[in-house]
């Protein structure tokens, strides 16, 4: 449940629409998120489904993103050669509704190590030079985060599940009548959270969804969690998409 | 009467536009670029030399710029007429924040860990302001530094991808090692303009450019 009502405690799924009307229960428009409240029930990526992102480097990544999404936002016509780069790590944008069991963009499922070093920005001093492969802590935490990513796409159609259930991965046919650049985009967005806290006073942002985001993120605390609030022009009025 | 009312509005919208910077809505020009390229500086030196008042505090230690500061309605004159224009100096944006960098400039790590904090809200911030609340972009970059750079590329491209008008301030060419011709090279397709912010060199050119690229 990342996102809890300031005001009465609500709590939502990560990135559901309701929130982007205000809070249902007392109409607030603060949302505190909570990665961490994710049930970590996920032992080790290794033994079931691929995980959804294991942890390439994330400014690599966001750079490919950011490649494609621009190219996306520029030109929002059907999906055409360029928008599917040669780049074999960009997610292919024919079939997207099948991304479900396999790679998913930017995330090869064979977690070996290959991590590219970000190929368009040579000179670039922010390679990750953290994150061994050796804790479970940070995988742990992503797996769950990609829980939580994973669990807003169906939300609307599923009650809380209890934690045991485990993740989650994206039905096959959540959208699968058409693969639109609406949803390439938000898919390449939920790969990454906006910020990511290393350890108190360090952290990772990842532009382009910090740029995405409708709600505007007011105050971090530590443990990667912050309080956003949601503007004004979306609390009341009526849904962006049905 | 209803006629003459909707003449006499558009008689003045057009004499509005004709004494630009009057009654239009002034256009909201976001600085952007990395920590310490030299924004609030720039900021300052605009707001100084049109209004007369500062934006912000400078700093050589980066992330001093924590929260976007406006400066509004400052007229600039351009061979007789003004170009009005809202300045919003904004927090230098990167992808990765560490406190340890401020533990160098003789803080403790109490406060190198909140300004960490605070640096990282700025950024989403200034993402945010680029999202919604801007009409132009002025870029700042140091260039005696390396403009290929991700954040450099992923701002670019969002400022391209809303079609924002652009200028891109190659700052610093007082300093020995500065190139402005790397910037031209890094972002061909927008106007790169040289100065200093610091000592005010070719600040005439930059006004001018700005006039005519926001005006
Ligand atoms: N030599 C030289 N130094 C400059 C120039 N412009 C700014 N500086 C210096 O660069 C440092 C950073 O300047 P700021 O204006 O605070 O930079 P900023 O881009 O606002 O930085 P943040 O707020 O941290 O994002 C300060 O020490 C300035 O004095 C310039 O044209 N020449
Ligand atoms: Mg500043």
């Amino acid at each position: 449940m990342p996102h809890q009502c300031t005001n009465c405690g609500h709590t939502f799924a990560d990135g559901s629409k309701e929130m982007l009307s205000g809070c249902p229960e007392c109409g607030g428009n603060k949302f505190q998120f909570h990665p961490s409240e994710v049930p970590d029930d996920a032992p080790d990526d290794a033994t079931e489904e691929p995980p959804e992102r294991p942890d390439t480097g994330v400014p690599s990544a966001v750079g490919k993103a950011a490649a494609t999404v621009r190219d996306l936002v520029r030109d929002d016509t059907p999906v055409s050669d360029d928008a599917t780069s040669p780049d074999d790590e960009t997610p292919q944008t024919a079939d997207a509704p099948e991304t479900a069991g396999g790679p998913s963009p930017g995330a090869p499922s064979a977690d070996d190590g290959n991590r590219d070093p970000p190929d368009a920005t040579p000179g670039q001093s922010t390679g990750t030079d953290s994150e061994p492969d050796d804790g479970g802590d940070d995988d742990a935490e992503d797996a769950a985060q990609a829980s939580a990513r994973s669990e807003m796409v169906t939300a609307d159609d599923l009650p809380e599940r209890p934690p045991s259930e485990g993740r989650v991965v994206k039905e096959p046919d959540a959208d699968a009548d058409e693969p639109d650049m609406e949803a390439l985009r938000e898919e390449l967005n939920e790969q990454f959270e906006s910020i990511k806290v290393l350890a108190p006073g360090q952290y990772e942002l990842n532009l382009m969804e910090l740029y995405d985001r409708e709600e505007y993120i007011i105050a971090l605390q530590e443990n990667g969690r912050y309080v956003i609030e949601v503007p004004e022009t979306f609390a009341g009025s009526e849904r962006r998409e049905e | 009467m209803g006629l003459f009312a909707d003449l006499r509005d558009s008689i003045s919208a057009v004499t509005a536009k004709l004494f630009a910077g009057e009654s239009e809505d002034p256009k909201r020009i976001g600085i952007y670029g990395p920590p310490n390229a030299g924004k609030t500086t720039l900021a300052n030196r605009i707001a100084r030399d049109w209004t007369g008042d500062a934006v912000g505090p400078e700093s050589h230690i980066p992330h001093e710029t924590r929260r976007a500061r406006r400066k509004e309605n400052v007229e600039i004159e351009r061979d007789g007429h003004t170009v009005s224009i809202d300045i919003v100096d904004t927090p230098g944006v990167t992808t990765k924040v560490d406190y340890e960098e401020f533990l160098d400039h003789d803080m403790e790590k109490d406060e190198a860990v909140r300004r960490s904090r605070e640096a990282t809200e700025g950024v989403a911030e200034a993402m945010h302001w680029l999202r919604e609340d801007v009409d132009g972009v002025i870029y700042v970059l140091d260039s005696t530094t390396d403009p290929f750079t991700q954040v450099n590329t992923m701002l670019i491209g969002i400022i391209e991808s809303r079609d924002l008008p652009v200028l891109i301030l190659a700052n610093k060419t007082d300093l020995e090692d500065s190139k402005v011709q790397r910037i031209r090279n890094a972002f061909p397709q927008h106007e790169t303009i040289e100065l200093s912010a610091l000592e005010g060199e070719n600040m005439d050119e930059v006004y001018d450019r700005i006039a005519e690229k926001f005006g």
